[in-house]
């Protein structure tokens, strides 16, 4: 058999083996990756997430457009979430680069998460560097951005886009760590729609918070974009550009050497924000954990938006079923929300923290169709109390809809969660 | 199971007719059975199957024909044997009279589904096939 | 039954319905959710003319009819959907159904026309399989060679931008007739239920299809007023597995968002509504059906009434074409589709149609024979004038269980009407994808039921027997030899015509296209006449309106 991950672009069917290869793990990623070392540098890799409803696909369909125009070859990775049910997806982003998906200049390749966490990242890795030493030009990442792992995977990339949907209000301040810190560029889609410049300014007044990176720093901009506007999305075209020249070229190359073996430089050019990458922060890491653990959370369809000491941000879009006889969202989903923001913020400290009293004010009715963010925030502490307001907002305008307190006993024990199921 | 056996499976129709609520069905219960599906809409063309199949490297295609359009089947199977996916499972499903049915094994389809084909029959023989023609590849 | 059982003659019956039941009672629900009791009483419904809401045949709200002689003064239309082939084949098919009976014609065209391309652009193999090939004016007129357009009502399906209503325009100025003596229908007009369900003429943007149809209303309106412009479509929702329920409450939420464009277009209510029909899937849930056309008459003449504000009774009466239902038909013993059939006829008939088209019963594995298409002629016929169904006017009328279903019904319908409400309007509800999503589990849920024997079809999943091979009917093509020599004769035509003038037609279907004071319909007649073609048309508007792109979701 040839020499694994030296094929070119032309040689489309063994370049997609090489990734199957590397996805089922017939092949150790990180030997890959060093095999390719000296091929490596010349494609340019972009990095794209942010929250579901930004539209990130048909963003990606408009840069390919651009991107074509300018004679580049592209290749995509979009990343999908696996069922922690099933385990099975829906693989359902490359619909949507519909005709430049059939484009002989690009190559889409659609990656299930499959519930793994950092696993994910490391094979993401070495597909990148196998499509790099292929000879493409640009090379795009894009997946969901709810949790970690997603954060994680945008690590991969040169340059890192995060786009939001318009009307996302107060939200921006629950979703701002983890995803929003990493962005070198962030995007307003939908800019036609009420909201979106309401974002846009939110946005750049959040930046203004962040430390500088010093003399000659990058510095971030926010891009309010209609995707069906060719001078819009020529305009971030040339964005990406001018961050690959800035900062971002031969970034992620630079992050993989320190990665993983622990040796090497520090990466090279400005960084984008206070502390450039940081490790995971183990209060995200353990919430992380407990999702995956909480069969009741998962069959509720609560997602993990953020996680970081004493404030935990969830997110569940209102389906039929979760719906009362009045056609509005019954209140055990929305205390369910409350209660699991606080519960897993107060646990994430590291033992147990019992629920012992709650609070719930409910002051506007969701409907179906609504993204309801709840985030909860520690307001005091003592040796075996702690007490948590938790905030439930609808993420299209921000609008208050519920108000909830909760106070905690804290054990010391420590959890032993089940492991999360495996279908395969 | 083994973990790395997930069948990546492409259902997809070509040809002309827009009724997708089976083949939506068919990628919905093979999702629930536990494999990776590539759902496509409606009036795909045949080269752009083909791209698709190479790029994702998928064990098994399903096309959905309700009106005729499985009459272009055997060009799709010539296409991707010219395109070095002969090895790749196909399958049909839908509204095929018995007289093409025979036309369509003959031209390499592995098995025609019939309406009143039950999802976990569907998924188990996909399944199986998926994992016969993925030891084929591996020897090739 | 939930009510205390208070009188003795009823209590009597409920001890001896449970004495004589084996095992417990099953609990029964309908496609639309709604449990069905073993017996409805006057403890269930009464009428109560106080509340007005049944009333008479041709009185609102129109519950029992929306005339007052209904099918005993004029019988349904039998309107048969035919297509096949070559204009010529359709044109020897259509004069055997017209002599059979058919009080109508109507037309289905080919696939490919329905995807937006010519013949020439087409994959042989699949010309003329499931419906007619037509392309230009001359096709038309062929296909509709001796059928005289001033006295014969034609349906032709005819998606966005109605080239085929266009070419049969053309057709009647050629041939000196006035278009106000031509009438139809522009069957399945309405673009929303195509691009929620079927595809089927996924050509246009949407925004673009929605400003094509208020033209082509507001043309057909001023210039051929006996023509039916808006086909509101519920069957291809239910087809794709929304309950019947579900199917009405999104149908009569699109006709809502129509009417709303026409008003927004500086339309009168009374001016359109009249015109508006609607075409509905009828499943073999008998009463479950009757049920729902009986609720939708009444809700719909209040929307018109109230929320629209028209004022007078013809726009307010819920006119309707009902198909059976395909879905329902199976490949296994398929001589039993006739009896399905024969049923679904029943409910739709008892349900108050305008005209009915049924279904052959090798409709689920291909298109129909000639064979199929008699039985299923023969079976209105039988239906009418054997079994008299046509003598007394919504004889299931006072009914204590079709009135407490109906009533049931009108509630389910009016619950999924405001989620579209709710949702900013039909519009925006299939924008966003809601109803795609609703629809898609709806269907689920169906076919889990099926597979796990909860819902009987009869040879599919009970009852089955080793099938005999020669009991199936063999398949009808088309002749390829007489397709290629249709072909070669369109290339003729193509070369022949004057490239100026098709020119110069499409650019000002181009123009039209970018200036919303000029009518595109109106443009696309101007192009017909001039003898532009199919595909053309298509590809100009598209070009200038966006392609629609397809939401795949699973």
């Amino acid at each position: 058999m040839r020499p694994v991950g030296l094929e070119g672009i032309d040689d489309r069917r063994q370049l997609a083996r090489t990734l199957s290869a590397l996805e089922r793990g017939e092949v150790e990623a990180a030997a890959l990756s060093r095999s390719l070392a000296g091929r490596l540098g010349r494609a340019h890799v972009v990095g794209i997430t942010g929250a579901p409803g930004a539209g990130k696909s048909t963003l990606v369909h408009a840069l390919l457009g651009a991107w074509l125009a300018r004679g580049q070859r592209i290749a995509v990775l979009a990343v999908d979430p696996s069922s922690p049910i099933t385990g099975g997806a829906v693989l359902g982003d490359r619909v949507r680069m519909g005709e430049h998906g059939a484009n002989e200049r690009v190559f889409i390749r659609s990656v299930a998460a499959r519930g793994h966490l950092g696993g994910l990242a490391r094979s993401t890795r070495a597909m990148v560097d196998v499509l790099d030493a292929a000879g493409f030009d640009t090379i795009v990442v894009e997946t969901v951005g709810a949790g970690q792992s997603e954060v994680e995977v945008v690590q991969v990339a040169d340059t890192r886009i995060v786009a939001c949907p318009p009307g996302l209000g107060d939200a921006v301040q629950s979703i701002k760590a983890g995803i929003l810190e990493i962005a070198d560029i962030l995007v307003v889609s939908k800019c036609d729609l009420p909201g979106a410049q309401g974002t846009a300014h939110d946005l750049r007044d959040m930046l203004h918070l962040r430390p500088g990176g010093g003399v000659g720093a990058w510095v971030v901009p926010v891009l309010p974009v209609r995707y069906d506007d060719a001078a819009a999305i020529g305009l971030l075209a040339d964005q990406i550009e001018a961050h690959a020249t800035a900062a971002g070229s031969g970034r992620r190359l630079a992050m993989g050497v320190t990665q993983g073996q622990a040796q090497g430089s520090a990466p090279t050019g400005a960084t984008t924000g206070p502390a450039g990458d940081h490790p995971p922060d183990p209060h995200a890491t353990r919430v992380a954990a407990f999702i995956a653990a909480d069969a009741y959370v998962r069959a509720l369809g609560i997602r993990l938006v953020h996680a970081a000491a004493g404030t935990v941000t969830l997110a569940i879009t209102l389906e039929p079923r979760h719906v009362n006889f009045n056609h509005t969202c019954h209140g055990g989903v929305t205390f369910s929300l409350a209660d699991t923001a606080f519960g897993m913020a107060a646990n994430a400290f590291g033992t147990i923290a019992a629920g012992i009293d709650t609070h719930m004010t409910f002051a506007h009715a969701a409907r179906v169709g609504d993204v309801l963010l709840a985030r909860s925030q520690e307001i005091s502490r003592s040796r075996k109390l702690a007490t948590y307001r938790v905030d439930i907002t609808r993420e299209a305008d921000g609008l208050l809809m519920c108000s909830f307190t909760g106070t905690v006993f804290i054990t010391e024990q420590p959890h032993t969660l089940s492991p999360p199921q495996d279908t395969m | 199971m083994t973990h790395d056996m997930i069948p990546k499976v492409l259902v997809t129709k070509i040809g002309f007719d827009g009724h997708d609520r089976g083949s939506r069905i068919v990628a919905a219960g093979l999702r629930d059975a536990g494999m990776e599906v590539l759902y496509t809409p409606p009036w795909q063309e045949i080269a752009a199957v083909v791209k698709l199949a190479t790029e994702e490297d998928v064990d098994v295609i399903g096309i959905s024909s309700l009106a005729t359009d499985h009459l272009i089947v055997p060009k799709l199977m010539a296409a991707l044997r010219e395109a070095a996916l002969g090895d790749v499972g196909v399958i049909v499903g839908g509204i095929v009279p018995d007289e093409d049915e025979a036309m369509l094994l003959e031209a390499g389809v592995a098995r025609v589904f019939h309406p009143g084909s039950s999802m976990p029959e569907i998924a188990a023989y996909v399944r199986e096939l998926a994992q016969r023609c993925r030891q084929r590849r591996a020897a090739a | 039954m939930n009510k205390p059982i208070d009188d003795p003659a009823l209590a009597a019956w409920q001890a001896e319905y449970d004495a004589t039941l084996v095992g417990p009672d099953r609990a029964v629900h309908n496609r639309s959710g709604i449990a069905i009791q073993p017996l409805y009483t006057e403890r269930d419904w009464q009428p109560d003319d106080a509340s007005g809401q049944l009333g008479l045949p041709g009185q609102a709200p129109y519950t029992r009819g929306i005339y007052a002689s209904m099918h005993r003064g004029r019988t349904w239309t039998q309107r048969q959907l035919i297509g096949l082939g070559t204009p010529a084949e359709y044109n020897t098919r259509l004069k055997g159904v017209l002599a059979q009976g058919a009080t109508a014609v109507s037309l289905i065209p080919c696939n490919s026309v329905f995807r937006g391309y010519d013949a020439d652009q087409s994959h042989i193999e699949l010309l003329g399989t499931c419906g007619t090939v037509i392309n230009t004016a001359d096709h038309m007129d062929r296909a509709l060679a001796d059928v005289d357009l001033a006295r014969t009502s034609c349906a032709l399906n005819d998606p966005s931008p109605f080239t085929l209503l266009a070419f049969m325009l053309a057709t009647a100025q050629r041939r000196g007739t006035d278009w106000r003596e031509v009438s139809g229908t522009s069957n399945q007009s309405d673009y929303l239920s195509h691009y929620v369900a079927n595809h089927m003429f996924f050509r246009i943007a949407l925004p673009g299809a929605r400003r094509i149809l208020a033209d082509h209303i507001a043309f057909c309106n001023a210039h051929v007023p006996r023509w039916n412009p808006m086909s509101v479509v519920g069957q291809h929702m239910q087809q794709a597995g929304a309950t019947p329920a579900q199917a009405m409450a999104f149908t009569l939420a699109s006709g809502l968002q129509n009417a709303r464009d026409c008003i927004e277009r500086g339309m009168q209510p009374d001016d359109f509504l009249p015109r508006f029909t609607f075409f509905f899937d009828i499943s073999i849930s008998f009463f479950e059906e009757i049920a729902k056309f009986r609720a939708a008459r009444r809700i719909w003449a209040r929307l018109t009434r109230e929320t629209l504000g028209a004022r007078e009774p013809r726009s307010w009466r819920f006119k309707f074409h009902g198909q059976t239902s395909g879905v329902d038909l199976t490949r296994q013993q398929p001589q039993n589709n006739i009896a399905r059939v024969t049923v679904q006829a029943m409910a739709g008939i008892l349900g108050g149609l305008q005209s009915l088209h049924t279904d052959a019963y090798d409709e689920a594995l291909s298109c129909p024979s000639e064979y199929g298409a008699r039985i299923a002629i023969a079976t209105q016929n039988i239906l009418r004038e054997e079994a008299h169904l046509t003598d007394v006017i919504d004889p299931l009328g006072g009914s204590y269980y079709v009135e407490t279903l109906t009533d049931q019904m009108e509630a389910q319908i009016l619950h999924t009407m405001q989620l579209v409400e709710d949702a900013g309007g039909m519009y925006r509800a299939v924008e966003s994808g809601l109803v795609q999503r609703l629809i898609g589990e709806s269907a689920v849920a169906f076919q889990r039921q099926v597979d796990a024997g909860e819902q009987t079809v009869v040879g599919v999943n009970k009852y089955q027997l080793a099938e005999d091979a020669a009991a199936r009917p063999t398949n009808v093509r088309p002749d390829r030899a007489v397709m290629q020599a249709h072909l070669d004769d369109f290339a003729r035509f193509k070369a022949a015509r004057s490239t100026a003038q098709v020119q110069g037609a499409l650019d000002a279907l181009a123009r039209a296209a970018n200036d919303v004071r000029d009518n595109v319909f109106g443009r696309v007649v101007e192009a017909a006449q001039a003898g532009c073609t199919h595909g053309e048309i298509c590809d100009t508007l598209r070009r200038e309106m966006g392609f629609g792109h397809v939401q795949a979701m699973v």
